[in-house]
């Protein structure tokens, strides 16, 4: 079991490592239409399946709508799936994936993040993603093209625990990761085999005539049983997103044992030890930031980073820990949160950090919108006013890092 | 259980009196003919005398040597010739002139109905008589597990309940059902708080997305090997021809093999009876009212299984309840073909309650709109194209139908004109569809009379005319 494979090295883009991961997962299904950035992975699965590389049921049909629908049969009737989206997409999808988590359908969809539309955008952000964090949905953002390849075998051993049952989104970053390109290697398919055993039936909600059931029956009303059950439903979802905590954190330890590769599964700390400021980031742009730190390290400034991959469930409790011993925060965002004024991520990290005994000053930073680059200059100017904040100015946030570029 | 039999039905409105029926009926039987056709009231008008083979048969009664007697497995009055005395009482007796007098022999001459398939309907050119098979089909599927259980919340005489039981009785247990937002979950299927009225799987999709979800489970199921599964909807006009279009398209064009019901109410009858995209021109509706500046609704309804024949659909047809027979075969054909492609059934299903009829009115609404061409029942393959299967010809004029439908009854002349140019519009349409197919296999032949594609047995026109003046 502790025989760490060592497979084949590939170079490939963030689409294409994304699409690799899918398939080495075996889906049954994968349901398809293509939308910027994420076209490409498109045509990866569909080129996989043409090769024979692939044993899915390719579904190519008229929008994201029905991607989701598709799927959702799919599920419903005993299959592994997978599909990946964007921005417009994803806003076309909404109404089934609304109701996903609340049928607890253990499904994989990979979100290749984007700012969504209006003005016109084509490139990359966060919005998307971030619209949608309320859903129920589990969501775990890449930071690089293994990790996107690595997470998506994670994500359904996750979706499919039975303590979980929900559905996980694995985010990666729209034109930086789709398109960039880099050493990725391929797990043998016996490691993801084993890593994730044989796929069972979803027999909380399940479609076959051996077994007759109502799957979703109108549920609520005033009076009766109706209200109690939907509570319990709610809470379900709930209990299965805080399980999936712990869950997350078994898949990776158990990834890792098998690759040689741990990734951070809830949140990652950089250079946290002796930190007296902190940067929370999310995504690719945690390389560029990490470079910001050591730069800052080497002039003597104690600085950390605390990089947070698993955003919903938010590991409150983590970010807190990380985050207790220093003396200011300064959050980036690749998104906006139009009714706090500030990004969605800061607004997370301000919730998380109540229950700590001392108040910490915080900042939110908003950077890389409309696929702006989120430069090591960029992230210095955070430090900057991070040390700034933790020198007793007032927060003056949010700073659009790229206003003027 | 009860017992129900088939009959030979008569539509004086149809029969021109040519007497083709008579002449067959005694080439048939070697003697008299067992139908004759009589002067109606009117001038012009015929009715027929024939064996109506009674509940409660007066000439068994009459009879004193017991030649006559019903039969209680098909429901005929057979005529025993071995004990027949020839008194002739029970011609007398029959209330209906059902029992006629053979002159040469000088001996009674009894329908029998031919074993099913009577000569006399066979060569009416007008489609005048029919022989319905309505009681065999009673007697076949009502014995057969009902699907939903007694008991579902359906509005009092709700035809889309009577198409559920008889869908599902044919269909069976080896079936997964989805139905989408509408009356068909509203009465109960799908349930309520984790109690459900189906006995199927049964899946309660969107009102956007049915189409495509039955395309992931069939798939699966056919990626298992389960490929016996019926995977099936039974949805409404509005999650079909409006905001579920999209996935009924999609999934046509892609070939899945599902059967996707259509059940026509014309609107949104279960959230208040808005209007719909099927919903017909001139028709009341919550959000087509009639007041001083809107008299109903102002578009014409998109004709839905028409769209579907252009989207190359394994199979397409139109059905109605007044019409069972047609009904079961159509499903017969619908279920076969959704395990080769996309299948789709349309039935048109008038409303009590949003439609403002009497509930006992429904199936004679059904019929009159059929007759009257409003709907007309025919069925397409992209192999055999499209044919009729019920008349469109001789058919009534469409305000028989509007004017027995609330929904229509502020309808100025002006609305009435437009929908009956619609109605032939439509009409003319498909018949130059029909005419353009080629001819259906024999046992696909719709009854004499029909406007049918080439093939079909040449009708009389030029005589039929004489007689009608």
């Amino acid at each position: 079991m502790n025989k760490v494979s060592t497979g084949k090295v590939i170079v490939c883009d963030g689409n294409e490592a994304a699409a690799w991961g899918a398939c080495l997962s075996r889906p049954d299904m994968v349901a398809v239409y293509p939308i910027t950035p994420q076209s490409s992975l498109v045509e990866y699965l569909a080129q996989f399946i043409a090769d024979g590389r692939m044993d899915a049921d390719l579904m190519d049909v008229e929008g994201e709508h029905t991607v989701l629908s598709v799927l959702h049969g799919a599920v419903l009737a005993g299959a592994r799936t997978y599909s990946a989206t964007s921005a417009q997409g994803l806003a076309f999808m909404f109404e089934p994936y609304f109701r996903t988590p609340g049928l607890r359908l253990p499904m994989v969809v990979s979100l290749v993040t984007r700012d969504a539309v209006s003005p016109t955008c084509v490139w990359g952000g966060q919005q998307d993603a971030m619209t949608v964090k309320e859903v129920g949905w589990i969501h775990m953002y890449c930071e690089t093209q293994q990790e996107i390849l690595d997470t998506i075998p994670i994500a359904y051993k996750v979706a499919e625990h039975p303590d979980v049952m929900l559905p996980v989104n694995v985010n990666h970053d729209g034109n930086y990761l789709s398109y960039g390109v880099a050493r990725v290697e391929l797990p043998d398919q016996s490691v993801v085999d084993a890593f994730l055993g044989e796929k069972q039936v979803n027999w909380h909600a399940c479609l076959d005539p051996e077994r007759p059931m109502a799957v979703d029956p109108l549920t609520g009303g005033a009076g009766g049983i109706g209200p109690s059950l939907f509570v319990k439903y709610r809470k379900g979802i709930c209990a299965g997103m805080q399980d999936a905590l712990r869950i997350i954190e078994e898949a990776h330890e158990d990834w890792g044992r098998r690759t040689g590769r741990y990734w951070s599964p809830l949140i990652e700390e950089y250079r946290m030890e002796d930190a007296e400021v902190a940067l929370v980031t999310i995504g690719s742009m945690t390389g560029a930031a990490k470079d910001a730190v050591d730069d800052a390290r080497a002039s003597g400034k104690k600085i950390g980073l605390v990089k947070i991959k698993t955003f919903r469930p938010f590991p409150a409790a983590r970010i807190a820990q990380a985050l207790s011993r220093v003396k200011a925060v300064g959050v980036v965002d690749r998104s906006v949160n139009f009714g706090w004024n500030c990004g969605p991520v800061y607004q997370e990290v301000l919730a998380a950090m109540y229950a700590q005994p001392v108040r910490i000053p915080m900042m939110s930073f908003i950077g890389g919108l409309a696929g702006a680059d989120i430069t090591v200059e960029h992230f210095a100017e955070v430090v900057h006013r991070t040390f700034r904040l933790a020198g007793g100015e007032a927060a003056t946030g949010p700073v659009w890092l790229n206003e003027n570029d | 259980m009860g017992v129900a039999f088939d009959s030979i039905s008569f539509k004086a409105s149809l029969c021109d009196g040519c007497g083709d029926c008579m002449t067959a009926c005694s080439q048939a039987k070697g003697g008299a003919s067992r139908i004759s056709i009589v002067p109606g009231a009117k001038a012009g008008s015929f009715e027929t005398a024939l064996c109506r083979q009674c509940g409660d048969p007066k000439c068994v009664q009459v009879c004193p040597s017991g030649a006559l007697d019903k039969d209680g497995g098909n429901g005929i009055i057979g005529w025993d010739a071995s004990k027949c005395v020839d008194c002739l009482l029970c011609t007398a007796g029959c209330a209906y002139g059902g029992i006629a007098v053979d002159e040469s022999v000088a001996r009674v001459g009894k329908c029998d109905q031919c074993d099913g398939d009577p000569a006399c309907v066979k060569v009416c050119p007008t489609g005048a008589l029919e022989f319905r098979k309505a009681g065999s089909i009673f007697n076949e599927y009502g014995a057969k597990e009902d699907l939903f259980v007694p008991g579902l919340s359906g509005c009092q005489g709700c035809n889309s309940e009577l198409i559920m039981r008889h869908a599902m009785r044919k269909i069976g247990r080896n079936s997964v059902l989805a139905t989408p937002p509408g009356c068909i979950p509203g009465m109960g299927s799908v349930g309520y708080n984790g109690k459900t009225g189906t006995k199927v799987p049964v899946f309660h999709p969107l009102l956007t997305n049915t189409a495509s979800m039955l395309s992931g489970i069939r798939r699966y199921y056919d990626r298992i090997g389960r490929k016996d599964i019926v995977v099936m909807a039974l949805a409404g006009d509005g999650g079909t021809a409006d905001c579920g279009f999209h996935a009924v398209s999609g999934a046509a064009e892609r070939g899945e093999k599902v059967l996707y019901v259509c059940v026509d109410n014309e609107g949104y009858m279960n959230t208040g009876m808005q209007r719909s995209g099927t919903t017909p021109y001139g028709s009341w509706t919550s959000t087509t009212p009639v007041g001083e500046h809107m008299q109903g609704k102002t578009q014409d309804a998109k004709n839905l299984p028409l769209i579907m024949t252009a989207h190359k659909c394994r199979y397409v047809a139109t059905a109605s309840t007044g019409y069972m027979e047609d009904l079961y075969e159509k499903l017969d054909r619908a279920i076969a073909a959704s395990f080769e492609g996309f299948s789709y059934l349309h039935i048109y299903s008038p409303c009590p309650t949003g439609w403002r009829i009497p509930s006992s009115k429904v199936i004679d609404a059904c019929r009159l709109s059929v007759d009257s061409n409003f709907n007309p029942l025919w069925e397409y393959t992209n192999t055999s194209g499209l044919r009729f299967t019920h008349s469109p010809d001789n058919a009534h004029p469409v305000s028989a139908y509007v004017k027995m439908i609330g929904k229509y009854r502020h309808l100025s002349p002006d609305q009435l004109a437009h929908i009956q140019a619609k109605v032939d519009e439509q009409v003319a349409l498909l018949k130059l569809m029909a005419a353009e197919s080629p001819p259906p296999p024999a046992a696909h032949r719709a009854p004499a009379g029909s406007s049918t594609p080439a093939g079909a047995e040449p009708s009389q026109p030029a005589r039929r005319e004489i007689a009608r003046n």
